[in-house]
């Protein structure tokens, strides 16, 4: 089909695009970051125009949704919303070198899609519990909120490493890094965009779940763990708004928390539970 | 940048100015500063006690994580269902350990609702104990003539106009006013100041998202108080007044009567199911009410009552196919269709039988109806009657085989034999009732607005300075605010463009 061929060429495109923004910062090379984002908006447009082209011919074969109903489907639109995201933080910042941190998350996850053996890239059609107006509003806010953990991953790595960065050492890769502050702004605005994202996420989940299985809230695996990263994010917030913590604390439980978003989109699959589809 | 400290009450007591003049950013190092301070001054009685303990964010974090860990164990430990398999596993001084915990059913014990009860004790207590600097943060209207917000101004934040200071300011205020609340004017020599403010709300936000939790905390303990969730399986073409309670397995008679008309379910090409479909019909008092068609993603209510889609399966229906020989000189053998529940003559008219329980499976021997016989005189006699006859005779013990329960020619002089049973689907209905419902979805409402107001708005506080000089009157704005620095920059850009518009200047 020709929507996973595009799929298949984007993730190379997402890794030339890595490589373009890493050997920028290596060399210290301004026009390899351009091309970079050339790369980055190419691959972001081709995987638009493929995921409407999928839209479009799932209807062709009769079994008409948007491709949000496998894990292939969810991995591609994740793939997507980190590289959305990344090209706005990158035009409002107009700074390049956080490509190098936020565009091989979304490579890895083209690649995991395109590449496992375990997972089909076949369109299938919906299973009743599936076929909702809920799908569409769920899927969307939890991956803008998971790509927003991502991107806030991202920077937190970059925290971190700048931390490194003294006269002494005189590295070109750490000196590229922005400024601590900005840095550390930018991560808590990534993750107040990723809380109220996935704040959203649980609500229509519930709403759906509700007019699905008759309960807003089942302690099923996967509704506990966006549980506990909304736990987790909810005790980053207070901790920064109330009690002040900056910098390395928020870089570190940024960390914490993205593995958590990571568990409850993967690790959840290998508990039992309601999500089962999503495998 | 700085933080939204909009919490924290000794902060906002210490330092009445927060956050950010333009330009001169103060990093909030004094947040730092342990803010129970304040509280363990007071008296140590009791009350005072509980209340320093609750009012501390501290314990937010702390229990925000600690729920996050419990959780965690609880979806590793199978919980409910699941639980009995893996409960096998264990020996028995961790199963001890295991039940005496509650850790089979986790999320409903007593030590996790605590949990989740000092959490709403501790919500409620903070927002209480910083609500007064919140309100005097939203009323207190600062004085207009400040210098501390124009320290390190940036020049292109004032500008110089001709024409008279009075008429300037008349001007300037007119302006202000259609922008700002709160607006303070002085007057000092050659000096006119003004103060206005914008998006004081913004304060209550972190309020709303609080309410919301307990909101949703109130709405879930009024679906376990006043609600009831149950299941039901109805056979095609019957109908059911009970329902069975999930919790503690109990029937519960609703107070009308629900039939399945038909159930169907579509398969897709590949085998994947398409759509179950359930058509019932209400009835009160034996009389057909309403009739809906229940699909997965759309159930139907009924007087409050909600029915859900859940599940689907064949059960035998209540005709049987059996055989009849009558084993006489001249043997006879009769096909019969029988329908449960109904008495039949025998073909040689010594009495009347009739099948009193059909079963699709019965101790994975297969189908087996149960046959009563009523001779003319006497008892009934009352035995099993296997499909798989010969397969059975091999498989039960020797006791089984000489009790007349399981003798197909107990009444002489007949053999009975089962041909099959009729199949029919059931629908698998989930039964609810759940007045909490509306107020959980209140409060999910309500946690989106109030997050939306708490970290996208923010209470900006805007001073404009008017001062007549030889040549002119130079006119210089700035502001602080209590989060979004980059939106008070916007909003000084923005005043400083409209008063040079207002005075002819290009922006």
């Amino acid at each position: 089909m020709l929507n996973s061929i595009i799929f298949s060429y984007t993730t190379f495109v997402y890794f030339a695009a890595f490589m373009f923004y890493l050997l920028a910062m290596v060399m210290n090379r301004e026009i390899l970051a351009r091309i970079g984002t050339v790369a980055s908006l190419i691959g972001l447009l081709a995987q638009t125009v493929a995921i409407i082209l999928r839209w479009v011919e799932s209807y062709t074969l009769g079994v008409g949704h948007a491709p949000f109903s496998n894990l292939y489907e969810s991995l591609v639109f994740f793939a997507w919303t980190i590289m959305l995201l990344y090209m706005i933080v990158e035009w409002r910042t107009k700074n390049r070198t956080f490509g190098t941190f936020v565009t091989p998350l979304a490579f890895l996850a083209m690649a995991y899609a395109s590449f496992s053996p375990n997972i089909s890239s076949h369109i299938q059609p919906l299973i009743p519990a599936l076929k909702s107006n809920w799908l569409i509003s769920h899927v969307i806010t939890c991956f803008f909120g998971y790509a927003a953990f991502a991107l806030s991953f991202g920077f937190s790595l970059m925290y971190l490493l700048k931390r490194l960065d003294n006269q002494k050492r005189n590295n070109i890769f750490l000196q590229l890094i922005p400024g601590r502050s900005i840095l550390d702004d930018l991560n808590y605005q990534m993750i107040v965009v990723g809380f109220l994202m996935l704040t959203l996420g649980i609500i229509t989940g519930s709403v759906w779940a509700h007019s699905a299985w008759g309960t807003y809230w089942s302690w099923d695996p996967k509704e506990t763990w966006s549980l506990i990263t909304w736990l987790i994010y909810a005790s980053v917030i207070h901790s920064r708004m109330v009690r002040g913590w900056k910098g390395k604390k928020i870089a570190i439980l940024s960390i914490i928390g993205f593995a958590c978003v990571l568990f409850t989109y993967f690790g959840v699959n290998y508990l039992a539970g309601l999500h089962s589809y999503a495998k | 940048m700085k933080d939204a400290n909009i919490l924290n009450r000794n902060l906002e007591l210490q330092v009445p100015e927060i956050c950010v003049i333009k330009t001169a950013r103060c990093y909030q190092n004094h947040m730092k500063e342990n803010p129970d301070v304040m509280v363990k001054s007071k008296s140590q009685s009791w009350p005072n006690v509980i209340w320093g303990f609750f009012s501390t964010v501290k314990l937010t974090i702390v229990l925000l994580i600690i729920l996050a860990i419990v959780s965690i164990l609880g979806t590793l430990v199978p919980q409910e269902q699941g639980a009995a398999e893996f409960a096998r596993r264990l020996n028995p001084a961790m199963l001890q350990i295991f039940t005496s915990l509650d850790l089979f059913d986790m999320y409903h014990s007593i030590w996790f609702r605590v949990l989740i009860g000092c959490l709403a004790m501790n919500l409620i207590i903070c927002s209480i104990d910083r609500f007064p600097a919140t309100w005097k943060r939203f009323s207190t209207r600062p004085e207009p003539d400040r210098t501390k917000p124009f320290d390190n101004l940036p020049p292109e934040q004032s500008f110089l106009v001709q024409g008279t200071l009075e008429e300037t300011a008349n001007r300037v205020n007119k302006l202000l006013q259609s922008r700002y609340k709160k607006i303070r004017k002085k007057e000092v020599d050659a000096n006119r100041f003004f103060y206005g403010e914008k998006g004081g709300y913004s304060n209550f936000g972190v309020y709303l998202v609080h309410l919301s939790v307990l909101l949703i905390l109130v709405g879930s303990l009024a679906g376990s108080f006043f609600g009831f969730d149950a299941y039901v399986n109805i056979l095609e073409g019957e109908q059911i007044d009970t329902v069975m309670l999930r919790k503690t397995m109990n029937p519960l008679k609703l107070e009308f009567t629900v039939r399945c008309d038909k159930f169907t379910v579509e398969f897709y090409e590949n085998g994947a199911p398409k759509e179950y479909r359930s058509d019932l019909s209400f009835l009160v008092k034996g009389k057909e009410v309403a009739k809906e068609s229940l699909l997965v993603n759309h159930p139907a209510e009924f007087m409050g009552v909600t029915f859900y889609q859940a599940s689907y399966g064949s059960a035998p229906g209540k005709t049987v196919r059996v055989k009849v020989s009558r084993n006489t000189a001249q043997p006879t053998v009769t096909d019969m269709k029988v329908e449960a529940g109904k008495s039949i003559a025998l073909p040689g008219g010594e009495g009347a039988f009739k099948v009193i329980d059909v079963r699709g499976d019965i101790m994975k021997m297969g189908p087996a109806v149960l046959i009563s016989v009523q001779s003319n005189q006497g008892k009934p006699v009352d035995f099993w009657v296997f499909k798989h006859g010969e397969m059975v005779l091999k498989m039960l013990p020797e006791p089984m085989l000489k009790s007349p329960k399981f003798n197909p020619s107990a009444f002489k002089p007949y053999t009975f034999f089962l041909d099959g049973l009729e199949t029919k689907y059931y629908t698998g209905l989930q039964v609810n009732r759940d007045p909490g419902v509306s107020i959980v979805w209140i409060g999910c409402f309500l946690m989106i607005a109030g997050l939306f107001v708490t970290f996208f708005l923010s209470h900006n506080r805007i001073w404009v300075h008017l001062l007549k000089t030889d040549k002119g009157v130079k006119i210089s704005a700035a502001g602080t605010a209590n989060r979004n620095p980059v939106g008070l920059e916007r909003e000084l850009e923005h005043l400083t463009r409209d008063l040079k518009g207002l005075f002819g200047k290009k922006g």
